[in-house]
Parts: C-alpha cells; sequence; structure tokens
C-alpha cells in the first residue's frame, strides 16, 4: 500500500518530484565529482607515501666530490646494521638531454638506473635491487627494459616525441648520441613520467660520468615516528638511548646508510613529500568545503521545495490523520518519499558527477583519473544525507498539521 | 589488567549469550542463570585440564571441533527450520516445547557456557602462573551472569527470540569469541578447504573432460575455470557457507505462515489479527538478523586480525641424556607451515626460549626468542615479517635466521631425518649470553 | 438500551477568548442515532471534533467507548480514530491521486493491513462496484461522498461521525446517502453523530439535539419515521 500511495503521488506531482529530485542529484553529483577528485588525490599522494615507505633518499652533501655519488659504495647498504630493514635501493643519474624520434626534437632529462639489477654482496644473499622492486606501482605499458640500450619512457614525454614501445629515440648530450630503443611507457603519476629511463651504466657513459649516480633511494621498513623518535638523541637517558638505537625509525636507518655512502646525505623522504603534501592537504580541505557547501545548497533547496509542495499536500496529510494515521505512519510516507527521489538521484548524480570529475581532472589537473567503488555509496549516502537534511523542516511542518483546522469547511 | 582488556570481546559474547538465552527460555530463568555460569566453570576448568593433560595444538585442536561442530548443527537445524516452515503445526509445536522445557533450556545453555568458558579460556597465555588472569575471567563472567537478568529485563517487550533463531545467535556469538584466537578462528581455515576442495574438484574433474583445445571450450570458458583457481573463489565460497544458515533462518522466518484468519467474518478484526501477527513476525526476524551481524563482525575479524600477533605459547621441551633437544617436524605441531612455533627448554635454574620457523625461501631456522640489543620481550608473527615486542620494529621473514640489527639471534641446528636437533648448551649459554648483555644494560641504567 | 458510548462532563472547548463549546454534559447510549442541530458557529463541529478524536477538550471530561480522551496523547488519539470511529465530511475529502478503492485501502493501511478484496467489497455494498479504479476527479458529489461513507466503515467503527454528510449534495443524492447509512447501521450496529442544519436530514436520527452558541438549548426525541419508501 505504501508503494501504491508513493507510486501514485510521483505520478500524479511530477513537477514537484523533478525539483526534490534535481536537487538531489546536483548534490550527488558535486559530492561525487569533489570527493572523488579529492580522493584521487590523496590516494596517489598515500600510495607514493607508502610505496616510498618512510623512506631515504641519499645525495651528496654539497661539500664533497662534486655533486655525485660513488656507485661502488652501493653494495655497502646491505651492509649496514639496519640492513634486514631496508627493502630495496636505486641509484639515479641524472642528465639533460636533446631527444629526437621521427624528426621530433625535445628537450628532456634522461636518467640512467637500476630496473632489476642483481647485486652480490661479499657475505650477503644475492639481491635484486631497482625500480622494480622499490617503486612498485609504477605502471609500464610494454616491458621493463634488459639490453644496455633499451630504456622506457614517461607518459608525458613519450607523448611529446609521439612513440611508442618499439620507437626509437635518439639522445644527444653534448655531441655525444646514444640511440635508445622504447621498449615501454611508464605512468608514475609524478615529475617521472618527463623521463627517459635507460640503464645505468650506459647513461654514465651518455654523460660521461662513469662509475657516479646523482643520488639512491632507499625503501626501508620502519617504525612510524612518534613522539620518542622525534627526541634527540644527545638527551637521552641510556636507557632511552638503547631503546632509541635498536628502534628502527627512519631517521635512524637514515644515519645508518648515511654513514657507509661517503659524502652523502640522508633524507627521509617525507620531509620533501611535506611541503607537497601540506599543499594538497589544501587542496583537500578546499574541495571538502566546497563538497559541504553544495551539499547544504542542495539540501536548501529540497527543503525548500517540499515545504511548497507540503502547503500544497496540507489537506491530504490531514485526512490522513482525520482518517487515523499517527505520527510514524505520516512520517513514514514522507521520509519514503524522499527517500526513494533521493536513492534515484544519487544515482544519476553519481553518473553524472562521475563524467563532471573526470572533465574537471582533465582539464584542471591535466591527469586522469580511475573513479574508486567507494564513490558509488558515497554518491548514495550524500543523497540521503541532503534528502533527509532537507525533509526534517518539511516534515516537521507535516507532523504539526491540525486536521481540524485543514479540513474545516 | 591488560588482560582484562584482551577479554573484552570474550566478555561481551557471553553477555550477549546470556542475554539471547534468557530470552530464548522466559519461563527457565533460574535454570539458565545456573546453568550458564557453572557451565561457564566448567568449560574454564575443562580448558585448563586439557593445556595439562595435552601438548601443543591438541586443546586448541578439540575445542575449535566443538565449535565446528556447533556450526553444522546450526546448518542442521536451519535446513529443518525451512523445511518445517513449508508445512506447519509440528514445528510450532516443537518449538514451544523447545522453548519452555527446563531440559531444553539446560542442555542449550550448558553446551554453549561450557564452550564460551573454554573459548575464553584459550585466550589467556600460559597454562600456568596465570591464576590472576583465570581468576579476573572467571570473576567478570560471575559479575556479567548476575547483570544479565537484570539488563535482559531492560530490553524491550516486542524482542521476540524465536528457537532457531536462538541458536543462531548462540553459535555467532561463540564464533564472535573464537575468531579472536587465530588457533581457534573457523573462518580462514573454511575459505582455505573450500579453495581447496574447489581446485581438487576442478583438477580431477574438469581436466580429464575438459581438454584445452576441445571445440566448445572457448576462451570465456576457461575465463571462467580460471577464476575457480583464483583466491577469491575461497573466500565468496567461505562467505556462502558461513552466512547461510542464518539466512535460512531469517527467510524461514520471514515465509512463515501467518495465522488463518479466514474464519473471522469481520474484516477490521481480521486484518487487525493479521498486522499483528506481521508486526510479531518481523520482530522476530530482529534476532537472525543481528545473528547475521554477529557472523559479519567475525569473518572480519579473522581476515582483519589487525591487533593480534601470531604468539604461541611457548611448549615446554626436554633434551636427552646425550644433550639433544629433538623437535619432530611433524607431530602435533607441524613445523614447515611458514608459521613461528616457540619452546621453552629448563635446565636446572636456567631457561631458554626459541623458536623455529620456516622461512619464505622454505628453510627451516631455530632462534633465540630475544634479539641482541633488546630487552628479551621476544617476537610475534605478522604478515611477512616478525615484530619484536621491545622496540616495535617489524623484521621480514625473508631475513629471520639472520645476525644483526633487532633480528632474532639464530641458534646452530641439525636436521636430522624428520627432526629439528638442537644442542642443548649451546642453546642456553647463547640465551645467557644475550640476556645477560641486554639485561644489564637495562638494570645498570636504572 | 445498553451503556453510554458517549458520556461528557462540563465539556468546554474555547479558542482564546471565543468559547465555542459552554459546559456541556451530554450521554449517548450505544447504537443511538443523534442529530446535532445549530446554526454555523453554535459549536456542533467542535462537539464533534471532540468527539472524533481531532480535538481536543479545555475542560471537562470526555469518555468515548470506555476510552478516557484526555489521558491519550497524538499518537494514541491517531490510534482511536482509526480503530473506533469513521468519519464522513462535508466536502468528501479524498486523496485525489488515488482511485477510488485506493482511498479505501489508505483506511485499512492506516488501521492494519490493506485488503484490496474487502475494499472493493465494501464500495459494492455502496453501490459503486464500477467505479472502482476511478480517481475522485471523476466521480460525481453523490458517488464521491459513497467512497467517504465506504471508507468510514471499513474498519467496522463503533462509532460514525457526519459533519454535514449530505451538505453538498442535491436532494435525491441526500436521499440516497440517508438511505445507504440506515442499512449500513442496521447491519453494523454503529452509533451515528451527525451534524447537520437540515431539519430533513436531522429527522432520520432517534434524538436531536440544539446547540446555539455552545449551548444546549432544546432537545427533541422524535420517533418520527423517515422517509422512507
Amino acid at each position: 500500500m505504501l508503494f501504491r500511495i508513493l507510486k501514485n503521488s510521483f505520478l500524479k506531482r511530477p513537477k514537484a518530484v523533478f525539483l526534490v529530485f534535481l536537487s538531489i542529484a546536483m548534490g550527488a553529483a558535486v559530492a561525487t565529482a569533489f570527493l572523488g577528485i579529492a580522493g584521487e588525490v590523496s590516494h596517489k599522494m598515500a600510495l607514493e607515501l607508502r610505496s616510498y615507505g618512510a623512506n631515504i633518499l641519499l645525495e651528496p652533501s654539497a661539500a664533497q666530490g662534486g655533486g655525485f655519488l660513488r656507485e661502488e659504495d652501493l653494495p655497502k647498504i646491505k651492509t649496514v646494521f639496519w640492513k634486514y630493514n631496508i627493502t630495496g635501493f636505486t641509484p639515479y643519474l641524472f642528465g639533460i638531454a636533446e631527444f629526437s624520434a621521427g624528426g621530433r626534437k625535445e628537450r628532456g632529462v634522461v636518467s640512467g638506473t637500476w630496473f632489476a639489477k642483481q647485486l652480490e654482496v661479499p657475505g650477503e644473499d644475492i639481491s635484486t635491487q631497482g625500480i622494480k622492486g622499490i617503486a612498485p606501482w609504477w605502471e609500464v605499458k610494454g616491458r621493463w627494459p634488459e639490453d644496455a640500450d633499451e630504456a622506457i619512457v614517461g607518459a608525458a614525454l613519450a607523448k611529446r616525441l609521439n612513440v611508442v614501445p618499439g620507437s626509437d629515440v635518439k639522445s644527444a648530450v653534448r655531441g655525444r648520441i646514444q640511440q635508445f630503443r622504447i621498449v615501454g611507457v611508464v605512468t608514475t603519476g609524478g615529475y617521472e613520467e618527463e623521463q627517459l629511463f635507460a640503464p645505468l651504466v650506459t647513461v654514465q657513459s651518455l654523460l660521461q660520468r662513469q662509475g657516479k649516480v646523482s643520488r639512491v633511494l632507499v625503501s626501508a621498513l620502519t617504525v612510524p615516528m612518534d613522539d620518542f623518535g622525534k627526541k634527540d638523541p644527545a638527551t637521552m637517558t641510556r636507557d632511552e638511548y638503547e631503546k632509541w638505537y635498536c628502534t628502527a625509525y627512519v631517521t635512524s636507518v637514515a644515519k645508518n646508510v648515511e654513514e657507509v655512502m661517503g659524502g652523502s646525505r640522508a633524507k627521509p623522504i617525507w620531509q620533501i613529500a611535506s611541503a607537497e603534501g601540506a599543499l594538497l592537504k589544501k587542496l583537500n580541505s578546499v574541495m571538502l568545503l566546497l563538497t559541504v557547501l553544495a551539499l547544504g545548497a542542495s539540501a536548501t533547496a529540497v527543503s525548500t521545495s517540499l515545504m511548497a509542495s507540503m502547503a500544497e499536500r496540507s489537506p491530504e496529510i490531514a485526512l490522513m490523520k482525520a482518517v487515523g494515521a499517527d505520527r510514524y505512519q505520516i512520517g513514514t510516507i514522507f521520509i519514503g518519499e524522499t527517500l526513494f527521489i533521493s536513492l534515484a538521484g544519487g544515482v544519476i548524480g553519481f553518473l553524472i558527477g562521475d563524467q563532471l570529475s573526470e572533465l574537471i581532472s582533465r582539464t584542471v589537473f591535466n591527469s586522469t583519473i580511475a573513479s574508486p567503488l567507494w564513490l558509488f555509496p558515497t554518491a548514495i549516502i550524500s543523497a540521503f544525507i541532503v534528502a533527509i537534511a532537507g525533509s526534517v523542516a518539511p516534515l516537521r511542518r507535516a507532523l504539526l498539521i491540525e486536521p481540524v483546522r485543514v479540513l474545516k469547511g | 589488567m591488560a588482560i582484562l582488556y584482551k577479554l573484552i570481546p570474550h566478555l561481551l559474547s557471553w553477555l550477549g549469550i546470556l542475554l539471547v538465552l534468557l530470552r530464548g527460555f522466559p519461563v527457565r530463568r533460574t535454570v539458565v542463570t545456573v546453568t550458564g555460569i557453572s557451565g561457564f566453570l566448567l568449560g574454564v576448568a575443562g580448558a585448563l585440564l586439557l593445556f595439562r593433560a595435552f601438548q601443543g595444538a591438541t586443546p586448541f585442536w578439540i575445542i575449535k571441533s566443538s565449535l565446528g561442530v556447533g556450526f553444522l548443527c546450526l546448518w542442521g537445524v536451519s535446513v529443518a527450520t525451512v523445511y518445517c516452515s513449508t508445512g506447519r503445526g509440528a514445528m510450532l509445536l516443537w518449538g514451544e516445547r523447545f522453548a519452555t522445557g527446563s531440559l531444553s533450556a539446560g542442555a542449550v545453555t550448558g553446551i554453549t557456557a561450557i564452550v564460551a568458558g573454554a573459548v575464553s579460556a584459550c585466550k589467556i597465555p600460559g597454562a600456568d602462573g596465570n591464576a590472576l588472569a583465570y581468576m579476573a575471567l572467571v570473576l567478570s563472567a560471575c559479575a556479567l551472569t548476575g547483570l544479565a537478568p537484570l539488563l535482559e529485563k531492560l530490553l524491550p517487550a516486542s524482542f521476540k527470540v524465536s528457537p532457531s533463531g536462538m541458536l543462531a545467535t548462540l553459535v555467532a556469538l561463540l564464533l564472535f569469541s573464537s575468531s579472536s584466537i587465530l588457533r581457534l578462528d573457523l573462518f580462514s581455515p573454511l575459505s582455505m578447504k573450500v579453495m581447496k576442495g574447489i581446485h581438487d574438484f576442478v583438477h580431477q574433474f574438469m581436466e580429464s573432460i575438459l581438454i584445452p583445445d576441445h571445440l566448445f571450450v572457448r576462451p570465456v570458458v576457461w575465463k571462467y575455470i580460471g577464476f575457480l583457481f583464483g583466491k577469491e573463489v575461497g573466500f565468496w565460497g567461505g562467505i556462502v557457507i558461513w552466512f547461510t544458515p542464518a539466512i535460512l533462518i531469517a527467510l524461514a522466518i520471514h515465509f512463515e505462515r501467518l495465522p488463518s484468519v479466514a474464519h473471522i467474518r469481520q474484516g477490521a478484526q481480521r486484518r487487525r489479527l493479521l498486522a499483528a501477527a506481521i508486526r510479531e513476525r518481523r520482530y522476530r526476524l530482529f534476532i537472525p538478523a543481528l545473528a547475521l551481524l554477529i557472523f559479519a563482525a567475525a569473518a572480519y575479524q579473522s581476515s582483519f586480525p589487525s591487533v593480534e600477533y601470531w604468539d604461541p605459547k611457548p611448549l615446554p621441551v626436554t633434551a636427552t641424556p646425550s644433550g639433544e633437544i629433538i623437535i619432530p617436524k611433524r607431530g602435533e605441531v607441524d613445523l614447515e607451515d611458514g608459521k613461528l612455533h616457540k619452546y621453552i627448554f629448563k635446565q636446572g635454574e636456567r631457561e631458554a626460549r626459541f623458536f623455529v620457523l620456516m622461512n619464505p625461501a622454505g628453510e627451516l631456522t631455530v632462534d633465540l626468542d630475544a634479539c641482541a640489543i633488546c630487552k628479551p620481550d621476544g617476537y610475534g608473527q605478522a604478515e611477512g615479517t616478525v615484530i619484536c615486542y621491545y622496540c616495535k620494529t617489524l623484521i621480514p621473514l625473508e631475513t629471520v635466521g639472520k645476525p644483526g640489527g633487532c633480528n632474532p639471534v639464530p641458534v646452530p641446528f641439525a636436521e636430522r631425518g624428520e627432526g629439528v636437533v638442537i644442542d642443548s648448551m649451546t642453546l642456553i649459554n647463547s640465551w645467557g649470553a644475550t640476556v645477560k648483555a641486554t639485561v644489564r644494560a637495562k638494570e645498570g641504567a636504572k | 438500551m445498553s451503556s453510554a458510548i458517549i458520556e461528557t462532563n462540563g465539556l468546554t472547548r474555547s479558542y482564546g477568548d471565543i468559547c465555542a463549546l459552554k459546559p456541556l454534559d451530554l450521554l449517548v447510549p450505544e447504537g443511538e442515532w443523534l442529530s446535532v442541530m445549530g446554526h454555523s458557529g453554535s459549536g456542533k463541529s467542535t462537539l464533534m471534533n471532540l468527539v472524533g478524536g481531532l480535538d481536543r477538550p479545555t475542560s471537562g471530561t470526555l469518555r468515548v467507548g470506555g476510552e478516557e480522551l484526555l489521558a491519550l496523547n497524538e499518537d494514541g488519539l491517531a490510534r482511536f480514530r482509526r480503530e473506533f470511529v469513521g468519519i464522513i465530511f462535508q466536502q468528501h475529502h479524498l486523496v485525489p491521486y488515488l482511485t477510488a478503492v485506493e482511498n479505501v485501502m489508505m483506511a485499512q493501511y492506516f488501521h492494519s493491513v490493506p485488503d484490496e478484496a474487502e475494499a472493493r467489497h465494501a464500495l459494492e455494498r455502496v453501490g459503486l462496484g464500477h467505479r472502482l479504479k476511478n480517481r475522485p476527479g471523476e466521480l460525481s458529489g453523490g458517488e464521491q461522498q459513497r467512497v467517504c461513507i465506504a471508507r468510514a466503515i471499513i474498519n467496522s467503527p463503533k462509532l460514525l461521525l457526519g459533519d454535514e454528510p449530505t451538505g453538498n449534495l442535491d436532494n435525491k443524492s441526500t436521499v440516497m446517502v440517508m438511505e445507504l447509512l440506515k442499512e449500513l447501521r442496521a447491519e453494523e450496529r454503529f452509533t451515528v453523530i451527525m451534524v447537520t442544519h437540515n431539519q430533513e436530514v436531522a429527522a432520520w436520527g432517534d434524538r436531536t439535539i440544539h446547540l446555539d452558541d455552545g449551548v444546549l438549548v432544546r432537545e427533541d426525541r422524535l420517533k418520527v419515521e423517515g422517509k422512507a419508501g
């Protein structure tokens, strides 16, 4: 019976219902779009932070070595005190090169690195080190390079050069030329998409930097930083120092690694990411605020249109009450009505919002987003919230209707 | 009092069990209360006896099996409920007699309470020397038993419990209670069993029938067969088996026939009776729905055992006269299951704690339950790592067995025949040296 | 006559300074057909609303069917209305978007559970078996009023209230409606209280009370046979 009442009430007043539906769908769409973008942004950030782990960047300290680290020091990383907590590391050597492919010329970064190198350290097991292990979130279309003249190229650079796996790219640095065969296009969601990655040895000879690396990324299993970990070791008691020393805080692992790499300075990466993260956080809170505002606005719209239709429907409500409906039954009918509309509004809003978020992220952020599964329930729930928030006042009014006054006459 | 905190889920389950029982046997409140508390105490005592009588995993196996039998019974009850709900009369009569009989009340309460007590006792580490923890468990269980009848009176009167709904909730609560103890957990082994079963089935039947390049087998079909081999199939199969009984009971109640009202001439009267019956049926649906929720919570806890580390009680071992400790690879404990197995060795005043673990590379390692730098608080096993309880450092399983850092100190051992052989003197000395270094540093600082 | 179904003692209802109903003592035995007459503003509708649980008295006691209405809260009054009272209004109030049978089923729904067959039967009893699926807009005034009657009696009320039920009807329809009510009353044995200012309509009842300015001024116990035949 409830469904028959609802169905007929919808069919009889399509305009009023459509108005409510529209406000709810708009609210849900905006919420979906904004939350989708915000979620994607923080998801990407979290992914990166987690994949780097609480990881460590080794850079040359300015004073020594002309701005380079020595490749031969690398195996020592596997011998430090916290060696078992270091799950992987990758050296990089950067240089600016002129790329040319198929008649196009572009300037870009050529980066020499390890992809999956078998590393033998005396007294330790053979391990595989390189990007494959340390950056599992990299998506490679094609395959990873295996030969010295094979390379993968970042998605953005590939677009500029118009290359696909199988193409050849010539890179020139100060007159020296190296031909690379592109075997993959990599999507990372970061600045790496502007680079070309080739085996370290090849890039070293191209750049004339034999045995040198510009930086090393180290991935380590660490204990989350707490207040104790931030304490200055110098001020600790012996007991505390012992505990600090035997705890794998990122700072202690970094210190450990720094000691074996000559002329290096180790920074936990969260220090670098924190500035970027703060900006993203601000962006996210702006998004959240906008979402709340949009939801509030559509709740107000719902409330207004429901209020208007309430005036029109008060004889009907009074009649129901006169026939014997109590407050729960009246409430069921009206809440049921708005929930039905909001379910439809939520679904439609989700579809619109999904498109909207893709449009926004394409035009504003210039990146594609995959709409995550949780957005759908989010859209439905925000539609429900809008509907409930919007129908509180009208429902109150419906419950306060006195049949005697309305039915008089 | 940390132990009380750990016992909270079990005590909550116990309270829930009591409330449901009191509602399910409304005329047998005294029987339920008395049998309940004595059953619980019996369960705790029984578990203690089991720990004394058997070494290793046997007591857990016994308790886990009783949980499994309970779950199977629930399956039977649910099928019977569905069957009876299609006919009628007999079931109603049976349910009536069941809900009012003192024998049924006593039996159901007793069995449930014994299992609940045994499960709770499993949470307390160490069979001996934990008298305080056992006291705390028993006392709080008694307090809850006293509290339950008072709480039950506060529940709304319309909150009715059907016999099948009651059984579903009891089993659900027991499984919830046990799901936080890794060794008693049923859901994960269930999904594993399902996965294995399906794999075997596919192997034995499908592959012999469906030759890969058979004309009718399109790639799509292979995709589905591939799904049967996937990890998900076990999970979803487990979910289906897990939730079906409670769903069946709920459906049986939902489709229960309404009382016949055709003989009442007056329409309003007839409809009023009908509405009352529908309302009453809806109230009775609440309990199976609750059971479903509890089942879901149990499955969740089993799939994401967040706080818990795998940390078995150390089993005492003895040395042969020649001073060798021999641990069979396959016995009560399967050393090669990739899990941490702790042992304790006592020699006079001195003792040493160590564990045997097969690392992901498939090599057995024997290590002290202590590292070279930390206080000997020991290790627990988490996903892919062991954790040092003292400094909370995670150590990858691959590196267990290698010295250095906060890794557990390796102990030399030999694999001889079907066993692991450790020299007891080396073990004791190694423990002594390690612990002396770390503990003295600690005490010296005080 | 059996016991009293309505018993009021010093029943008063005032809206601000205006006293719509001066203290009124009234006793209605079960099964009676009582007509209430008076000019507009005489308090007769107020009396009906009070008895029907649609309004609350300012003071006095009001017992209907053994229930003290003053003691009931809003939901209690709603329950009282759906279980005990059937109301027929002057402006045959029906839900415009529901068909005739659905309007009757709505009363069943609020009372307990809807039963379409029974609702259809009720409409057939009031002679609308051929208009089941029509919406109120497609029905004549008399037909609408008969839907209201079907709705009012569907839950077998003990008390049927009519607030000028024939006020908007022509003579022929009026007679039809009154005949129908009389027939139904003979079958269902409910008590009728009917507010009217039409002498002829009032004459269908067992007893007539006259209200003027909220005061009971006259009481006629007429045993006049109505315009039967």
